[in-house]
């Protein structure tokens, strides 16, 4: 068992404590991270080989109790395969996991394994099971299980696990019925409860990815509050915004490799870019390419459905409009609205002055429109098919001989050349889409629409679950159709994303448009301040949707 | 205040390429890059991708040894190809609605359909051969609207209404006839039985109907349509394709095409037969599950299906020369079947998730064909 010292935990656990607002009360270094004992969980040399990839090479680190350490990298980079070694999903090809427990006793390999808990980012749960039953499927089997279950019992431990989320919503409906932010935290109290020993090791992957700001801050409160009872804490995200936040210690991979392990305090936003990226990111700069006309290109009048009250904007041609708001505020049903991917009750759509109002997809195609959806997986892609046979799925029939086949040659010309452009690795046409990494997944749909030169795009958290590589060139090929004159609609949860690439943010707040924001005013801040003016929590939104 | 990186970045700008080069080759994808020729007719003739075509090449062998005085014949071979064309058009009828993600389990009871459909227009009610053929064959081939209409329309699953309506129009062949219907025209028979270089007309049906069927699904815009409905229905929804319509179709082919085989039924046999469509259902389903393994990765395919088929019956066939009981065609049936969900399962880990299985995970998560459809 050799470790590099300098990857032991506890000599210089730097924590600005004047930082951590919200911090619980307690015991700031509880009493595993007393210098000179060993780390809550050590890796060492943890090596996994995939046919003709090494996706894991020598990574050694560990995390004492209390500790929160932040894994970050690219796609790709090997974290994932990290966290499916360590939760026994994969076999490493060598190397040694163990955890030393605060009593001094030590459990190494699988022996391990009792002591990790792990939050996926699929989030682990039985969607058409409530909160309850989902929290009772990790209960261990006793004699009781005959028994019929106690249901007010459940419900009330159920609702005070959530109060201390600061949150609420319908425990015994359907995890499918609930919001995204919802799930992440019935995950999150699933993970937490019932640890008999404080000393575990707490693994979340990419928590955050559907939660707004506010439900951030709550999910964090709540991780502190797991650390402070002694825990080890390994955060896997791609918003480094919450890794400055949140993070002790942060571990970057790349590569497979382990390229960095630096303090907090010992790093800022753009020395953990070039960790990550391995290079210095072009730092993207929007550029307006909004034509002025008389006619607006786009003209959406009265809008309404879903959750979406009211909307009328205009959109000129080469403009990039940002639909911000929390989760449930209409913000994220707009784009689907407008494409006839849900029911509208009412309002007009006008292209060039043109009443199209499509009443599905089809036609909303037809009359110039795309749609990059928010989940790609689910919505944006045949996963099973290649990268050029989703790319050429739109607008087919222009590859047609007139024998009636895909004429191959000018499919072969026209994928390799999107397939260039976007730097889409691998190079390969005929590779399966399900098996390129989510950024390379992200711009075979984006790509799949530029292809179709639409009049407007509507995109949906376009870099949801992007390492930051891939993020550049989704902001630059946004930005290369407007500037080829479309007009863009884009609906993120990202302020700073919208504030990057938007001419102007419209920012909802209970279905209609609190406040359109452009120039000076088209602030971080400012986008946040208007979506919570009035505070309506998401969650209530969200469960009045669900009921 | 929106950009929190300063824009030092022009610094670093010449390292730029120099970094991307270094990382595309690291990158665990790229290090493979465009096969070469070699590799590809490799992997091409790899056990998983046309194992069918080996264990062929074992069951002659075997059977070539076990029973050499009656297996190897040019007989046994030719019969096997007669005899096999009926369910190898069945088989591939059924490759269009699994193709677009739907099951069609009425397959069997539309075969039986059309088989008394054909008997009793001509025997019973006297209607002239050609109308009677077209009669039977619509009449079929409103099965598969029927099938349409409640999956798109009702959005009631697949699996649970072509199990519907397969019981219904069962019943309704029985209704029609509940006996055989015998002493049909010659000039009947002959579109079944007419042989042409040696080889009865049916083979050469599976022969059109496998090229036609190839170039739609394989080389077309609509077959792309189909693989997509099947792959990802939301997906295929948003990028403009007409799942509704792709499904319905589907299903009015399968149902169609299996109308025609009831037909070719009758006429081979010469007598209407209530009883004859139900038995050809799970060697369809074998054979098209079997035939996704080959070729294509797990994707429902034209030339795999066939292929599977006479693997199916050449194993079946050498069974029965070596003296195996009449029960043992069930049984290798079902066998297979298992065995080629549990191959595309396996494969898997080779190719990402293949169609088959997105069509056997729909029972985890029911997309709906058209959710959302204004």
């Amino acid at each position: 068992m050799a470790y590099d010292d300098e990857h032991l935990p506890n000599r210089s656990v730097k924590v600005d404590e004047s930082s951590r607002v919200g911090d619980p009360p307690g015991p700031s270094a509880p009493a595993g991270r007393a210098a000179g004992s060993p780390p809550l969980l050590e890796i060492t040399g943890m090596s996994k080989w995939f046919p003709g990839n090494l996706a894991l090479d020598d990574v050694s680190l560990s995390v004492g109790a209390g500790e929160i350490l932040a894994l970050v990298g690219q796609n790709g980079s090997g974290k994932s395969t990290l966290i499916k070694v360590l939760a026994g999903f994969h076999d490493a090809d060598g190397g040694d996991i163990s955890v030393t427990l605060s009593d001094g006793e030590v459990y190494e390999g699988a022996k391990a394994r009792p002591h990790l808990h792990f939050i996926h980012q699929d989030l682990g749960l039985v969607p058409t099971l409530s909160m309850i039953e989902n929290l009772d499927l990790d209960r261990k089997s006793s004699w009781r299980d005959l028994l019929p279950s106690r249901t007010s019992d459940e419900v009330a431990a159920a609702q005070e696990l959530l109060r201390e989320f600061g949150t609420m919503f319908d425990v015994r409906a359907p995890i499918a019925s609930l919001a995204p932010a919802e799930r992440t935290i019935v995950a999150i109290v699933r993970a937490i409860t019932g640890w008999t020993d404080p000393n575990s090791v707490l693994v979340l992957d990419e928590p955050t990815s559907s939660l707004n700001r506010t439900e951030v801050d709550r999910l964090f409160r709540a991780v502190r509050a797991v650390a402070a009872r002694g825990a080890a804490i390994i955060f896997v995200s791609h918003r480094l915004d919450e890794v400055m936040d949140l993070a002790d210690r942060v571990v970057v991979l790349r590569d497979g490799r382990k390229v960095a392990d630096v303090e907090r305090g010992g790093f800022d936003h753009d020395d953990l870019v070039r960790m990550i990226a391995g290079r210095e990111l072009a730092n993207f700069q929007h550029e307006a390419h909004a034509q002025d006309e008389a006619v607006p290109l786009i003209e959406i009048r009265g809008l309404r459905g879903h959750t979406v009250e009211d909307l009328t904007v205009g959109l000129r041609a080469g403009e990039v409009v940002g639909l911000g708001g929390l989760l449930g505020s209409g913000r994220d049903d707009v784009a689907r609205l407008i494409y006839g991917g849900l029911p509208r009750e009412q309002g007009e759509i006008l292209i060039e002055g043109r009443v199209v109002t499509p009443k599905g997809p089809r036609e909303a195609i037809a009359a110039g429109m795309g749609l990059v959806p928010a989940d790609r997986a689910a919505d944006g892609l045949v996963m099973t098919m290649t990268v050029a046979e989703n790319l050429v799925l739109p607008h087919m029939s222009r590859l047609r001989t007139p024998a009636g086949n895909i004429k191959v040659s000018r499919e072969k010309a026209e994928t390799a050349k999107w397939i260039a452009s976007t730097e889409l690795r691998p190079q390969r046409a005929a590779a399966v889409v399900r098996l390129l990494s989510g950024g390379n997944q992200q711009k075979v749909v984006l790509a799949k629409w530029l292809r179709a030169e639409p009049k407007l795009l509507l995109l949906e958290e376009p870099t949801q679950g992007v390492d930051i590589g891939a993020k550049t060139m989704i902001y630059e090929l946004i930005a290369s159709a407007a500037q080829s004159g479309a007009a863009v609609l884009v609906s993120s949860s990202d302020a700073k994303e919208l504030v990057q690439i938007c001419d102007r943010v419209l920012v909802f707040r209970d279905g209609v448009v609190a406040a359109s924001l452009s120039g000076a005013q088209l602030t971080e801040a400012n986008i946040i301040q208007q979506s919570l003016r009035v505070f309506t929590p998401a969650l209530d939104k969200g469960e009045a949707d669900a009921g | 205040m929106p950009v929190d990186e300063p824009t030092h970045a022009a610094t670093e700008v010449d390292e730029v390429p120099v970094e991307r080069v270094e990382h595309v080759d690291q990158d665990p994808f790229e290090a493979e890059g465009e096969p070469s020729a070699a590799r590809r007719v490799l992997s091409a003739l790899s056990a998983g991708n046309i194992s069918a075509i080996y264990v062929f090449v074992l069951l002659v062998v075997i059977f070539s040894i076990w029973v050499p005085d009656t297996f190897l014949t040019t007989e046994t071979f030719k019969s096997l190809l007669d005899q096999q064309a009926l369910p190898a058009l069945v088989a591939l009828a059924l490759v269009v609605p699994l193709a677009a993600g739907v099951f069609d389990l009425s397959i069997g009871a539309a075969v039986g359909l059309g088989a008394i459909l054909i008997a009793w227009l001509i025997q019973i009610k006297g209607v002239a051969l050609v109308p009677a053929l077209a009669i039977s064959v619509v009449g079929a081939g409103l099965v598969g609207a029927v099938n349409g209409v409640l999956v798109t329309r009702m959005k009631i699953d697949s699996f649970i209404a072509t199990l519907g309506t397969a019981s219904i129009i069962a019943a309704m062949t029985f209704w029609i006839s509940d006996q055989q219907i015998l002493g049909l025209p010659s000039n009947l028979e002959s579109i079944a039985a007419t042989k042409l270089f040696g080889f009865t007309l049916p083979v050469y049906y599976v022969l059109v109907v496998t090229i036609v069927m190839w170039y739609v699904l394989e080389r077309t815009p609509v077959g792309r349509r189909v693989y997509a409905t099947g792959g990802n229905v939301d997906a295929a929804r948003l990028s403009g394709v007409s799942t509704r319509t792709v499904v319905f179709v589907s299903f009015v082919i399968c149902s169609t095409l299996a109308g025609i085989v009831g037909v070719l039924i009758t006429a081979r046999l010469g007598t209407g037969d209530p009883t004859v469509g139900p038995p050809y259902l799970l060697p369809a389903f074998t054979a098209a599950f079997l035939g996704a393994t080959q070729f294509r990765g797990g994707r429902f395919n034209v030339w795999g299906t066939v292929l599977a088929v006479y693997v199916l019956a050449v194993g079946v066939k050498g069974l029965q020369l070596g003296g195996a009981p009449i029960w043992i065609p069930d049984l290798f049936n079902g066998t297979a079947l298992i065995l080629a969900v549990a191959l595309a399962q396996y494969q898997r880990g080779a190719t990402g998730s293949s169609h088959v299985n997105r069509l056997i995970a729909r029972f985890k998560r029911q997309p709906d064909p058209e959710p959302t459809e204004v």
